[in-house]
């Protein structure tokens, strides 16, 4: 004993705290902090391995993986050592399917930590700020872990705990009754799917039309662009090997897919790519840029079509690529008879004629047109133009939401800026931008239930015949038309009052019971939507569920494994786990095994048809379990992984349970120039070879080729469909210049009038899901109104003043944050803060969550009321009483009228902000104010643009059968229908 | 072995991945960071940029913070990691007053000390810092800067690099490619805004009272407009001066974590009853040494028992102002002795003792002439020791540059002789007329010395650094400004002054108080401002 500890424990002093150690399996996530055990095994020495690149090691090597020793880091400098199995899973933070390590601890089970996963092929082993906070989300005292069920009325916020039995009887009895009599009475309205197929085979079982989705309020502007051109509505750029890299999106801190995408961008700017960035805001992205174009938004096409021009007129363009892929011949053909074309020197009809089109028509897109509508400096443009000059083959370009969701015409967005993939030759090559269907790898499944025979016209009523995908953001308006009703509409990962726009009409219809009949929240967490469900049902996080997910994060093809982390570590402990839902927190289940319970329960003696397809392939007559279904898609689905398994002598499910990821294609360039067989096929009039009435492929100079999936297997630069179907205009049939309803002549300046950029993100943030990890709203919780110090001065606010910002329907209060980073004319609030709850000790986490007021007028007059900021409160994690900050956001979509897109049916997210002053007396930051009755008449304005189809369809469809989505019914469900709604 | 990191501000986006690495693996609580991306916009649309720096602990090559810890609780390993061991941390803070970077904080669970420990637990084993394996960029690397093939050493020898505040002679072992003048300046834009671009501003750092820029122009020999000379280490502007159409938006913090001051009232408190308990027996013992007054034992019992009590709550303050009070005895029982923390307690202890019993001797009436002579002897050193060495703590505060005066020790003695002689105006009525004459003589010959290094020392004076002349700005003209001239200057001084002119002994004795009063405020300003001034 030294003379210190004799001297201590004569006085009584307490010598460090023996670490705890835990003596068996615990479940603590969402009622205690995690403990583990301490084991007398010394960690693995990795000092003595040598890394090629003369680093550390990053991670513990795989076949250590079962079990690891780590030093506990809390405890350090004393070495108290603890012992984890590793269980691979998927992120389920942004749509980006990273790849993640989770910790278990061997004794209690409990989940350590979250680190990446080095053999993911996607994200690398690497994760952004989400990743590691996954921990928060799982040991989030506030999580929801046992089923609920409505008591009071809806909203009133009184719930009673309920079994699972309950409910599973209780809501596959009401849609058994729906099935029975209609196909389009169930809604399934998924926010983040985080997975590929397997809810999707659900619905499709079930019959029914029920798909809906949030693309119409994210991506619908970009997808459609896309999609016109070449049959697929996802960029995938290859940005590790550009030599130019175009972005009209923040692709560095948010977009998709962040960390993947921002690994390969940096990468290639360190080799000597330049990125250009559009934007009107100095965005993380737009500050690492070698070129910020900060464009006044909807200007963007004329910026796009003036470098379009450029490379046009100086020959810089990839002749040979547009002569073999580009349906040039359509366009001379067919062109000169759209109404308002100029006139065009289409001569013979060969391709140079077509580049003398292509030259007469965007000779005004002059660099001097662009720098004027956009507001930029024409060096800046020039600088650009160069840059994507001296890209030939190597344009990674990629616009997803921003822009093209942002503006009325938004899809031309994506459309003109894949017209610069296409001019340098940048499609599907090394270093350009592919498509999403070429890189993502989608298995199938061991059964697969037929197409539906349903409509759902709430879904895709037909005044929006090529709307991407589900006007969903307009579900309350339709209900509140009278176009139907929903007996059972689930929602999950989907906060739709507070992420939609109009979300009083949200509430209005959500507290509806006539038009919803039933509404179940499937959420890890409370939502401001769930508040007003009738059921909510606690379903798993990241590491509590199984999902197979690819992302075509780059020219490679991967899909990966999302594994609930404690079922893996138990069972490779040799415990027996039959259900997911026996090693997850409280009562938390897993989707895909509530979908099994419920489908067979809706159909329990199989007379609907429904239970068939979710009978086990290898169990007669018994419902299909998780193991079983993967390991048939792992065995007969995935080319490679089986052999890839047997090689390390493990099953193919074993493997995937082992890695959580398997790298399919490790690179994928111009998949549409591969040859395609001739035998038994016929070659059309349009050079297309026909098999059994299907287009498979296209003749390229006497070659058969796979193409693209368009109607003429080529890029569509002029489109027939959008000329067949109404809008037979240049602005339409070409890629063009739309006029946005955010055009400077809409925003009259003077007046004071300004523009909302609403709809962008933080690197730290996703959505209302990261509100329950404290490391993430530690950094980020406000959303200030950002203002170039001219409009500032001009409205004699500065940083911290309180702002009112009035849109169309209505206005929110905000504090100011005054910066250089914004055009002027402009402001702009990152979109995912401003939570709420309505009561003080449930429906929301209080140190994320503001307690707020709902009131309102008989007159349509809403409001949102702060009674109280954020604040720290006591709970099993001592972390929440060190809660430091109060400001949590100010909501705003509430106040956002809604503006469905004619052509895509994209909710156009920018907003014009009627009047911006200085808050007066009595105005409290995040009061929101909303007149309903101006969001019905702002409704029926954007309604009035659109052709529907009944007007306008040349074949008695509702939507031409080629454009996507995501479940297509029977083509006889295409059918228009006797009487559309509104017309007599 | 010698550990070090590379940031690479090329290729970081300021994800904050990093930030939430490190909470993951090191279970950081909420309200502290171990590391942080600090992020500035600089310059004028549409010429603007953001920049990230990632922030931390340097892992200095001579980290103050060790040389300043009293147990050791802060460390160099022998592989270069600046190590801590909350098993040994008493939670005195000085460490965080040592770091020139604002790396260290009190863990909110532990209540001891806590950085960037380099992920020691993990390098011991051969694995990188979790924020290296995280970051989607790699722009972190970690390893050894001995080892010329190691992945750090090759790409500082491609890279120019930069470290922060290198004038502070720590050797930082954290170098920037590409690190931003205006990231890097703690001060470069100062005040803090009233928000960040998305989270509170809630620091008690980086508060200093706002001035709108006041340059003055005058008309030079030569007709041109020139403009007046500015305050010495006090730029009025950001460093990087542009012509913002309004002030600060040119150079402005988006985002930074923010830091408590550690060290608040006691340690004021503390400075004053250490004067006054070191004092008393100083004055005491000078007198009975050189005869300069007469006394019996009631003198010493009264005078001596107000150093005393004053001695016992300097010891009360300095356990109370601990995050852990009950290990205040880690100091004497695992002393790391390059610190003044350390060798402050052993003169502490050393003179309480001496001068305890001195003054029990005198309780006990069993002084002889000349045991009050051995006692004198031995007193006067350790009473100046007692009442000096804090010069010599704030002087190993490499992140207060204000606190490392060389007058300090000087000013420290003037303190305690006055407040030490002025305790005995209290006793006029118990003490011999002398001792009173000489008492009041002494302080007044003090108070004014006090006032003119007061006014003309650490904080008149133009200062080596940026950092104590923003502190000394502070105290001067802005936050302090009053307790600085009305409570510590008028109060404190001048008024004690004017009333030991009066003569009458209820007077007098308030002028010793109204001194301790101003000594107080002067401490309270000169130990808070410095603190405010940022690190980081």
């Amino acid at each position: 004993m030294s003379v210190f500890e004799f001297l201590s424990s004569m006085l009584g002093m307490r010598g460090p705290e023996a670490p705890r150690r835990a003596s068996g399996a615990t479940n603590a996530a969402g009622v205690a902090m995690p403990e583990y055990d301490v084991t007398d095994q010394a960690p693995v020495d990795m000092t003595t391995v040598r890394q090629s690149d003369g680093r550390m090691s990053s991670y513990p090597p795989v076949d250590r993986w079962d079990d690891w020793v780590e030093y506990d880091s809390r405890a350090w400098p004393r070495k108290v050592a603890r012992r984890y199995t590793l269980v691979p899973t998927i992120c389920f933070n942004c749509e980006s399917g990273c790849g993640l390590l989770a910790y278990v601890d061997k004794t209690t089970f409990e989940i350590r930590k979250f680190e990446g996963n080095p053999t993911h092929p996607g994200s690398r082993g690497r994760n952004c700020a989400k990743g590691p906070a996954t921990h928060n989300q799982i040991y989030d005292p506030e999580r929801i872990l046992h089923p609920l069920k409505r008591v009071g009325e809806r909203g009133e916020g009184k719930w009673k705990r309920i079994s699972w039995e309950q409910a599973l009887d209780e809501i596959a009895e009401k849609m058994r009754k729906s099935r029975e009599v209609r196909r389009d009475g169930i809604m399934y309205h998924v926010g983040r799917p985080g997975e590929d197929h397997y809810t999707n085979r659900c619905i499709s079982a079930w019959g029914v039309d029920a798909h809906n989705s949030h693309t119409n309020i994210c991506s619908a502007g970009a997808r459609a662009g896309y999609y016109f051109w070449a049959a697929g509505d996802r960029p995938s750029p290859d940005y590790a090997n550009a030599k130019a890299i175009l972005l009209i999106s923040s692709h560095l801190e948010t977009g998709h897919y962040f960390n993947p995408h921002a690994q390969r961008i940096i990468e290639a700017q360190q080799r000597g790519a330049k990125i250009i960035t559009l934007d009107p805001r100095l965005s993380n992205t737009a500050a690492k840029s070698d070129v910020w174009l900060p464009t006044w938004p909807g200007s963007e096409t004329v910026l796009l079509l003036a470098i379009a021009n450029h490379l046009l007129q100086t020959d810089q363009f990839d002749r040979e690529f547009l002569r073999r892929w580009v349906n040039w011949d359509v366009f001379l053909a067919e062109a000169p008879n759209v109404p308002d074309m100029p006139e065009l020197p289409v001569g013979e009809g060969s391709f140079e004629d077509f580049v003398a089109c292509l030259k007469t028509l965007y000779a005004g897109f002059t660099f001097e047109r662009a720098a004027e509508e956009a507001g930029v400096s024409i060096h800046r443009i020039r600088d650009a133009a160069k840059a994507i000059a001296g890209a030939q083959g190597g344009l990674s370009a990629h616009v997803w939401r921003s822009a093209s969701i942002g503006n009325l015409g938004g899809w031309q967005v994506s459309r003109c800026l894949f017209f610069l993939n296409v001019l340098t030759g940048s499609v599907g090559t090394e270093g350009g931008t592919a498509l999403n269907s070429w890189n993502k790898f989608v298995p199938k499944p061991f059964k697969k239930p037929p197409a539906f025979s349903a409509w759902n016209h709430l879904h895709l009523p037909h005044e929006w015949p090529f709307s991407f995908f589900e006007m969903s953001f307009l579900l309350p308006h339709f209900l509140e038309e009278g176009r139907g009703d929903v007996d059972v509409y689930f929602t999950r990962v989907y906060n739709p009052m507070w992420i939609n726009p109009d979300g009083f009409m949200w509430l209005k219809a959500l507290r509806d019971e006539e038009k919803i009949k039933c509404h179940v929240a499937m959420s890890p967490t409370w939502n401001e939507s769930a508040w007003f469900a009738d059921y909510v049902l606690p379903m798993g996080h990241a590491g509590e569920r199984h999902d197979l997910m690819s992302q075509e994060t780059h020219a490679g093809q991967w899909v990966g494994f999302r594994q609930p982390v404690r079922r893996v570590a138990m069972e490779r402990a040799g415990k027996p786990v039959q259900f997911t839902h026996e090693a997850n927190p409280g009562e938390v289940w897993e989707e895909n095994e509530w979908w099994v319970e419920l489908s067979g329960r809706m159909d329990p003696d199989g007379s609907l048809g429904i239970r068939q397809w979710f009978e086990s392939p290898y169990r007669d007559g018994e419902l299909i379990s998780q193991d079983e279904y993967w390991r048939w898609i792992f065995e007969n689905s995935v080319p490679g992984l089986p052999a890839a398994a047997e090689a390390e002598g493990l099953s193919a499910l074993a493997y995937m349970r082992k890695y959580g990821c398997f790298e399919v294609k490790r690179t994928n360039y111009v998949p549409y120039e591969a040859g395609v067989g001739t035998d038994g096929a016929e070659v059309d009039g349009e050079g297309r070879v026909v098999r059994g009435g299907e287009a498979v492929g296209v003749v390229i100079e006497g070659e058969a080729r796979v193409g693209f999936k368009t109607p003429s297997r080529r890029l569509e630069f002029f489109s027939r469909t959008l000329r067949d179907w109404g809008w037979n205009e240049t602005a339409y049939v070409l890629p063009w210049t739309l006029k946005s309803h955010v055009h400077p002549d809409n925003i009259d300046r003077g007046k004071g009038e300004m523009l909302l950029l609403p709809n962008w993100r933080l690197p730290t943030l996703i959505h209302t899901r990261s509100a329950n990890a404290k490391w993430l709203y530690e950094i980020s919780h406000s959303n200030p109104i950002w203002m170039h110090p001219e409009d500032a001065g001009r409205l004699g606010v500065i940083t911290g003043s309180l702002a009112r910002v009035e849109t169309e329907i209505g206005w929110f209060v905000d504090k100011v944050w005054v910066t250089e980073g914004i055009k002027p004319g402009i402001i702009a609030m990152s979109h995912h803060l401003g939570r709420w709850r309505l009561a003080r000790e449930q429906g929301g986490n209080p140190g994320m969550t503001a307690l707020a007021r709902l009131s309102e007028d008989d007159a349509g007059g809403h409001r949102l009321n702060i009674l109280e900021p954020g604040r720290p409160w006591k709970s099993v994690d001592p972390d929440t009483s060190r809660i430091w900050w109060e400001d949590v956001g100010v909501h705003q979509n509430l106040t956002h009228a809604v503006h469905p897109d004619p052509i895509s049916g994209a909710h156009c997210w920018l907003q014009k902000a009627v009047s911006v002053r200085r808050a007066q007396p009595g105005e409290r930051h995040g009061d929101v104010y909303v007149d309903t009755s101006r969001s019905m008449a702002v409704y029926r304005e954007w309604h009035a643009l659109s052709r529907s189809a009944v007007d306008h369809s040349p074949d008695g469809t509702l939507r031409p059968y080629w454009l996507k989505r995501p479940l297509k019914p029977t083509r006889e469900s295409y059918a228009l229908p006797e009487k559309p709604w509104g017309r007599g | 072995m010698n550990y070090g990191f590379v940031i690479n501000n090329r290729k970081c986006i300021g994800c904050h991945a990093c930030s939430t690495a490190c909470k993951s693996e090191n279970e950081v609580p909420l309200g502290v960071n171990r590391t942080w991306v600090k992020s500035v916009e600089v310059g004028q649309f549409p010429d603007v940029k953001r920049h990230f720096q990632v922030t931390r602990c340097n892992h200095c090559a001579n980290p103050s913070c060790v040389r300043i810890c009293p147990t050791a609780a802060m460390y160099q390993r022998d592989d270069g990691i600046v190590e801590f061991d909350k098993d040994s941390c008493i939670g005195c803070k000085a460490c965080m007053q040592a770091c020139p970077y604002d790396a260290i904080h009190i863990d909110p669970d532990t209540k001891t000390a806590a950085k960037c420990h380099f992920c020691s637990h993990r390098t011991e084993v051969g694995l990188e810092p979790a924020c290296v394996v995280v970051c989607p960029e790699h722009a972190i690397v970690a390893g050894d800067l001995d080892d010329p093939l190691s992945e750090i050493s090759r790409v500082i020898a491609a890279h120019a690099v930069t470290v922060r505040r290198p004038e502070q002679g720590t050797a930082p072992k954290l170098f920037y490619i590409d690190g931003h003048d205006i990231a890097m300046h703690p001060t470069a834009a100062n005040p803090a805004p009233k928000t960040y671009a998305f989270a509170d501003v809630i620091s008690e750092q980086n508060r200093p009272e706002h001035h709108e820029p006041t340059q003055v122009n005058y008309t030079h020999r030569s007709g041109s407009t020139a403009r007046y000379p500015a305050t010495q280490g006090v730029p009025e502007r950001p460093i990087q001066v542009s012509g913002g159409r309004m002030a600060e938006q040119m150079v402005q913090v988006h985002y930074n974590a923010q830091h408590d001051i550690p060290w608040h009232w006691p340690v004021p408190a503390y400075l004053v009853t250490k004067g006054i308990g070191a004092g008393t027996f100083f004055f005491f013992a000078m007198g009975a040494l050189f005869g300069l007054f007469s006394f019996d034992d009631t003198a010493l019992i009264w005078g001596g028992g107000i150093g005393v009590l004053a001695t016992l709550a300097t010891t009360a303050l300095l356990v109370y102002d601990l995050e852990k009070p009950e290990r205040f005895l880690y100091i004497l029982l695992r002393p790391q002795w390059a610190s003044w923390l350390t060798r402050g307690a052993f003169i502490l202890i050393g003179f309480s003792a001496v001068s305890a019993l001195w003054w029990l001797g005198a309780l006990a009436g069993v002084l002889t002439p000349a045991l009050h002579t051995v006692f004198a002897l031995i007193t006067v050193p350790l009473a100046v020791a007692a009442a000096t060495y804090t010069a010599f703590l704030f002087a190993q505060a490499e992140g207060r540059d204000l606190w490392q005066s060389p007058a300090l020790p000087m000013h420290l003695v003037v303190q305690s002789t006055m407040v030490g002689a002025g305790s005995f105006l209290l006793l006029a009525p118990v003490v011999s007329e002398d001792l009173y004459g000489a008492a009041v003589a002494t302080f007044g010959i003090s108070v004014a010395a006090d006032l003119f290094m007061m006014v003309f020392g650490e904080v008149g004076i133009p200062h080596a650094s940026e950092s104590a002349a923003r502190a000394a700005h502070e105290i001067r003209s802005g936050k302090y400004r009053t307790m600085f001239w009305r409570d510590a200057v008028l109060v404190g001084r001048a008024a004690p002054l004017l009333l030991l002119a009066i003569g009458w002994a209820p007077t007098t004795a308030l002028a010793f108080l109204l001194s301790v009063f101003g000594l107080y405020a002067y401490e309270y300003a000169f130990v808070t401002a410095p603190q405010e001034v940022p690190n980081s």
